[in-house]
């Protein structure tokens, strides 16, 4: 009982900063049909960022996010205005084309993050990185509770400029009916840019996140892409909702298995590039795919 | 000015035949470091070559490759450590090699473009995942092969003659039904299976190769260097380099993976002499990878064809015709 | 008419055939026979399930129910490739060329993996006579991507042709055509069939597709509402109704006759 609850509360949090790292990606995705490999190296820059403003100003690694999410939704514009806009524009499916391009960017900000940095393994030590408190019966780290209760304020945040704003409806519109939605005469250009940079800062502020939680390096985050392109393989590429239950499913997966069988810890990474071949290979329409495989099911019986 | 019309076809053969006989000649007249960067860039070759068939000629892009390097390069090791002579592994880690790419094809392939790549990704990580947290491998000390005599000689033989008997083998495989069936799939998928090809199968069948070849390029380099760990033959840096020269030089096209792995190599052999360089290498490569696609995706051999044509059809190259 | 026509067992039997994506029913329970060596065109509105039958036929889609018999042989479900192997084969509505390929090359694919498996001189022959029966030997060495849209929609069906098909299903061929290139499709058409290769077209250039077939299969919301000769079909009120339209009628009579 008490090692369930212990699962069930460590996949919460875990899934919080999982969705997080995921709507970064997911929304690109969704308006330009772009995957987003330098995804990796902007959450990884944002940690390096914060790790910066933590130890020359000593800003709060939390604090800091009013600065690192302003900052790289910047740097996602301009990254967009000079470098993805350049690419021919894809109507159907994403193209080799900008998966490498973006490739190319992720290795230059691993260099910057090396020229910069150096390649020595870096950490955050706040004074209550290594606290922790009881919450039902289960010790909880502070700076899980924390990066949860971040993960969930912009999961909020994003969900009401996707439902309230103008911006929001136009950013559904293309996801869902893309070619309807690009013929209706919404400025396909500055929605791309305004994606690309509230993707970016999606990226950083798990990036930031993370950077509370884990030692990194300039190679840090490739693990964390691949999780994040698990889950939105899960919650079937285009649904906000599927995202989140993407995450749900992976964090439950990583918790279970730790806690219930005798696979080692160093083996956990490759439980969700195994989970992510087996979906893409099973279910391509992922989550959403089976709720209505099942829903047909249970409608002919 | 030309001599015989059959010239044009037999010449870059001539040329080939001549160039290869020079490098297998070099331990005559080349120093051991020069020996070194030929056999650098004829590894370069090797894995460039080998990549295009699947990802050049079939377009499936693989970012996954090292881990065929590492079953090559563990075969050998551990089968050495048993007392087998290490170069009648190589054909087992090709066999191996071929094996693991069947298996990996059968899934993956079921998948298109990206979502390929994606996943390929993810297994080279799943296996240095594996590959370092198993003992068998030695863990990230590595294992070393059994100290013997090892002879250079052999080894750079053998690296050059593979390197060019894979730029060969690509030669004919683009000209066969094989290559037609791979750039058909490359081209349109939908309207190659509506041609009566089976895609999934001529897919596998060119991963099998292009993964044997890689592993027997592997297996050479554990006997050059003695010695084989999870961080240096799984590494996704390794996999990186093997996408990049193709893809600089020219990707799908013959002389393209060549003309990648000889500037690649000797980027890198200089790279590491400089030391302000050697921590630029991934700004090189990502500047490269940034610029390739969005200026010439065809690389440097498309370059090569445009600035041709314009110059056939500016009036001072008319003299060309 | 063919002398084995009537009675004879159909080369192409399609079985209450039905398809459905996500909710939306496109084919619901189709059922005809072709036979050998006919020219069997198919017609209906925008959206009426055409391209879908030919989709299912092929084996690029899998049908929701129902059965395809090819030679009496199940042929719905095998993959598109396979049932290419085995003689039936489509061309493409919106043409899909290998445009980095030139037109021989692309020939040259359906001669190699088709039902012929063609290798070196005999593949090499194989190409030629397609082109030269699509009147495409003069640009047999141009790149795909240079044609104009006649040529393109020609070397769709020479590759298809190449395959050595039993059953063509030609899909649109004559769409964006001017009325000489309509003429000269027609007279292809008819080439094609008279060397034994039994013809399906999807056509929305009517006088083309009832001065051409043998007999009509009339689709409207995914649902057959008739099937017979030309004549026949063109004097059904159904089809008149749903379709056609009082207008066009007496137009047509004049093209069957």
């Amino acid at each position: 009982m008490q090692e369930l609850r212990e699962v069930l509360l460590n996949t919460l949090l875990a899934a919080g900063l999982y969705a997080t790292m995921s709507y970064g990606l997911a929304v690109i995705y969704g308006v330009m049909r772009i995957i987003n490999l330098a995804h990796a190296g902007l959450m990884m820059l944002a940690a390096y960022v914060t790790f910066a403003l933590y130890t020359r100003y000593e800003m709060d690694p939390f604090l800091s996010l009013v600065v690192v999410i302003p900052l790289f939704f910047l740097l996602g514009v301009l990254l967009h205005r000079f470098v993805v806009r350049r690419l021919p524009r894809t109507t159907g499916t994403p193209t080799m084309q900008s998966l490498l391009l973006l490739f190319g960017v992720w290795l230059v900000l691993q260099n910057l993050a090396y020229a910069l940095w150096t390649g020595d393994t870096q950490s955050i030590l706040t004074p209550y990185t290594l606290k922790s408190v009881t919450l039902l019966g289960v010790r909880v780290g502070v700076p899980n509770l924390l990066v949860f209760g971040v993960s969930a304020l912009s999961l909020l945040a994003l969900n009401f400029v996707l439902k309230r704003t103008y911006l929001g409806r136009a950013i559904r519109a293309v996801t869902q009916n893309r070619d309807a939605a690009l013929l209706s005469g919404i400025d396909a250009d500055r929605l791309s840019a305004i994606t690309f940079g509230a993707g970016t800062a999606f990226a950083a502020i798990a990036g930031t996140s993370l950077s509370t939680l884990y030692a990194f390096t300039p190679d840090f985050g490739r693990s964390f892409l691949l999780k994040a392109f698990c889950i939105i393989v899960l919650g079937g590429m285009e649904s906000f909702t599927g995202v989140a239950a993407g995450a749900l499913v992976l964090a439950f997966l990583e918790n279970a298995l730790a806690a219930w069988t005798p696979i080692p810890t160093s083996f956990q990474d490759a439980i969700s590039f195994t989970l992510l071949v087996l979906v893409l290979v099973a279910v391509p329409q992922g989550l959403p795919g089976i709720a209505r495989k099942v829903a047909r099911w249970r409608a002919s019986s | 000015m030309t001599p015989a019309p059959v010239s044009r076809r037999t010449l870059p053969w001539l040329l080939f035949a001549a160039a290869g006989l020079v490098l297998l000649l070099a331990p005559r007249f080349l120093d051991r470091g020069s020996l070194n960067d030929v056999w650098n860039v004829a590894f370069g070759v090797i894995l460039a070559c080998s990549w295009n068939i699947l990802g050049g000629f079939a377009g499936q892009v693989s970012i996954g490759y090292s881990a065929f390097i590492g079953i090559g390069a563990y075969t050998t090791v551990l089968l050495a450590l048993k007392g087998v002579d290490p170069y009648l592994t190589l054909p087992l880690s090709a066999l191996l090699a071929a094996v693991f790419a069947v298996l990996i094809g059968l899934p993956a392939f079921r998948l298109r473009g990206p979502y390929f790549t994606i996943v390929t990704i993810g297994v080279s990580e799943a296996v240095r995942v594996f590959a370092s947290g198993v003992s068998f491998t030695g863990g990230s000390s590595g294992l070393r092969m059994p100290a013997g005599s090892f002879d250079f000689s052999v080894n750079y033989a053998s690296m050059v003659a593979l390197a060019l008997a894979v730029i060969a083998l690509t030669a004919a495989l683009s000209r066969s039904p094989f290559g037609a069936a791979l750039g058909a799939i490359r081209q349109d998928i939908d309207a190659a299976e509506a041609l009566g090809i089976d895609s999934t199968r001529f897919k596998l069948g060119a991963h099998a190769i292009s993964a044997a070849l890689v592993a027997v390029a592997g297996s050479l380099y554990a006997i050059n260097f003695q010695y084989v760990a999870p961080g240096s033959v799984f590494d996704f840096r390794l996999s990186l380099s093997i996408v990049l020269m193709p893809i600089i030089g020219g990707v799908g096209t013959l002389a393209g993976p060549v003309l990648g792995a000889v500037i690649f190599s000797y980027l890198q052999i200089k790279l590491l002499t400089i030391p302000a360089l050697r921590d630029s290498y991934l700004f090189i490569y990502g500047g490269l990878l940034i610029l390739v696609m969005l200026f010439e995706p065809k690389g440097i051999v498309g370059l090569w064809n445009r600035l041709a044509a314009s110059v056939r059809r500016s009036p001072g190259g008319s003299d060309a015709r | 008419m063919p002398a084995d026509a009537g009675g004879a067992t159909p080369i192409l039997s399609v079985r209450s055939l039905s398809k459905r994506f996500e909710g939306l029913l496109a084919l619901g329970g189709v059922s005809f026979d072709v036979e050998k060596g006919q020219i069997f065109g198919v017609i209906g509105p925008n959206g009426a399930g055409k391209t879908t039958l030919f989709s299912c036929i092929v084996g690029s889609l899998v049908p929701t129910s129902g059965e395809i018999l090819f030679r009496k042989r199940r042929i719905g479900g095998l993959p598109n490739d396979a049932v290419v192997r085995r003689g039936v084969v489509r061309t493409h509505q919106i043409v899909r060329p290998f445009r980095e390929m030139t037109v021989a090359q692309n020939v040259s694919v359906g001669a190699l993996f088709g039902r012929g498996k063609r290798r070196g001189a005999e593949a090499a022959s194989r190409v030629a006579a397609v082109l030269e029966t699509t009147g495409l030997s003069h640009r047999a060495g141009a790149l795909a991507g240079t044609l104009t849209i006649g040529e393109l929609k020609r070397l769709e069906i020479a590759r298809a042709l190449a395959t050595e098909p039993e059953v063509i299903c030609l899909d649109e061929v004559m769409g964006g055509l001017n009325p000489s290139e309509i003429l000269a499709a027609m007279a292809l058409i008819r080439t094609i069939r008279d060397a034994g290769v039994t013809v399906l077209m999807i056509e929305h250039h009517i006088h083309a597709v009832v001065g051409v077939s043998d007999r009509i299969l009339v689709l409207n919301f995914g649902e057959k509402i008739a099937e017979g000769t030309p004549r026949e079909v063109v004097a059904d009120p159904d089809v008149v109704a749903a379709y056609l339209g009082d207008e066009t009628n007496p137009l047509l009579e004049e093209c069957v006759s």
